[in-house]
């Protein structure tokens, strides 16, 4: 059942712009590296002496706001292909619970930030590359920033989902998804317990795991109450 | 025309409007009383507090909420029909345009003029008690309002273009975002209109004039792009099929 629902989801994602948005994240992100090395690349070459950390460094400053933001538009699209013309009613009558219909919005839309996240690693790797940041690439710190928001970011993912499936209308979702992009950029000042600090691998401890550790499990904490909250809800 | 933005306003009323005007203060009171940022310069008190407020609030904040106010304004007529029902009516397309742009353009007035409030609070919270800079802070106020006149306009484009929410939101998001990097740069950052916003609310500018940004720069970036914007989704409007 649930290997068809996807198929049907992928299918509806199809030409409506997904796939373009979760090719833009990532080249935005990189993109603002290319203006801001364009501009200034020996003054930001000064900076440090490991050229490769300081370039990680630079392009992670914007890698949790492209990824939050991407979360808000991506689960509101995915509600409005419902919404707008009103087949939430008609989804639901057919012989398929509702529990996997959920899950099935959720494993797309994590599948699509999953391929962003890779691409953000390969756009990150041969900008580094073209940029020749020296011979010692950091390979490991480039999987760090690339993937560890991703996984740091899954309960914003349930949350935005959870309000973005049950709100009739959208702007709701959007407006607590721009709070959490506030809360996101000022992460810094963020106590450790608030999801939105999470992707940007900042805690107390200084060990960025911890916060894809969290991720992962509020991640899934979230996911059931969203999903259970969206089956108890009436369809309209 | 009265009856037109009477007939947007109530509308927008059901339309959990004011849960989305009230997250303007909100947010300033988050900024503020979360700020500690403090220098050893005597200058008065609510400079520093104005200083790290307006930074998030007028870079990221309030470009990003007109998106969301325009959508909300074409919520209605983009569900089963609504621009069948409305141009129906005996209102002209241009009539109808200019009256949600007003609309718009007074709440993101209400939601400077609560944000204002926000400062005050949190100053009061903080226990500032040197005296409240009120020209400087008007100027900040009427000046990031003046600052998203161009960018109501091409959301509201936007909005009236696309049906779903998250298409307008990620043409905002796309011209938002580099805006970060743009103030940054002394080269472009006065010709961006996405860093208007933060340009004319940035106490630190230069204050002889009535806003923070001298008046070419005014008049070309922000007036170019509104009548750029404006226009264009005025013309739209007038050719688009319903």
């Amino acid at each position: 059942m649930i290997k068809k629902l996807l198929s049907s989801d992928f299918l509806k994602i199809k030409r409506k712009g997904f796939w373009f948005l979760t090719f833009l994240g990532p080249f935005g992100v990189v993109a603002l590296q290319m203006v801001n090395y364009g501009v200034r690349k020996d003054y930001l070459l000064q900076q440090s002496d490991n050229d490769w950390d300081y370039y990680l460094l630079n392009v992670s400053t914007f890698t949790p706001l492209a990824l939050v933001l991407g979360i808000v538009i991506l689960t509101s699209f995915m509600a409005s292909l419902e919404n707008e013309t009103n087949a939430w009613k008609q989804l639901i009558s057919l012989p398929v619970s509702k529990m996997s219909v959920y899950l099935s919005k959720f494993t797309v839309l994590a599948f699509l930030l999953l391929i962003s996240s890779f691409i953000l690693m390969l756009f990150t790797l041969a900008y580094g590359v073209f940029l020749d940041l020296g011979e010692e690439i950091s390979y490991f710190e480039l999987f760090k920033f690339s993937f560890y928001p991703y996984f740091a970011g899954l309960p914003i993912l349930a949350l935005q989902l959870w309000i973005a499936t049950v709100s009739q209308n959208q702007g709701i979702p959007i407006t607590i998804g721009i709070l959490g992009v506030i809360f996101t950029y000022s992460a810094f000042i963020l106590p450790d317990w608030m999801i939105w600090k999470w992707p940007s691998l900042i805690n107390e401890w200084n060990e960025p795991i911890i916060n894809v550790l969290l991720g992962i499990g509020v991640g899934c904490l979230l996911y059931i109450v969203g999903m259970f909250d969206f089956t108890r809800r009436d369809v309209k | 025309m009265l009856s037109i933005l009477q007939a947007e306003w109530y509308k927008l009323r059901k339309s959990k409007i004011l849960f989305i005007i009230f997250v303007g203060p909100l947010i300033g009171l988050f900024l503020g009383l979360t700020s500690n940022l403090s220098i050893d310069v005597a200058i008065n008190e609510w400079y520093l507090s104005l200083f790290s407020m307006n930074l998030t609030y007028a870079l990221l904040f309030l470009p990003l909420i007109t998106g969301i106010l325009a959508s909300i304004i074409c919520r209605y007529e983009h569900q089963a029909g609504g621009w069948k029902q409305l141009l129906a009516l005996p209102v002209t397309r241009g009539k109808v345009f200019i009256a949600k742009y007003v609309i718009l353009m007074l709440i993101v007035l209400a939601i400077q003029l609560l944000y204002l409030g926000a400062v005050y609070v949190v100053g009061m919270i903080k226990g500032i008690t040197d005296p409240f800079p009120l020209e400087i802070v008007w100027k900040s106020i009427f000046g990031g309002w003046v600052a998203t006149f161009p960018l109501v306009a091409l959301q509201l484009w936007m909005s009236i273009l696309f049906k779903s929410f998250a298409a307008p939101f990620t043409v905002n998001v796309i011209f938002t975002l580099p805006s970060i990097l743009a103030v940054n740069s002394e080269r472009f950052g006065p010709y961006y209109p996405w860093a208007q916003p933060f340009s004319m609310m940035y106490i630190g500018g230069n204050t002889d004039d009535i806003f923070f940004v001298p008046w070419d720069q005014l008049l070309t970036v922000v007036g170019g792009s509104f009548v750029l914007f404006f226009l264009g989704g005025y013309l739209y409007f007038q050719r688009k099929s319903v």
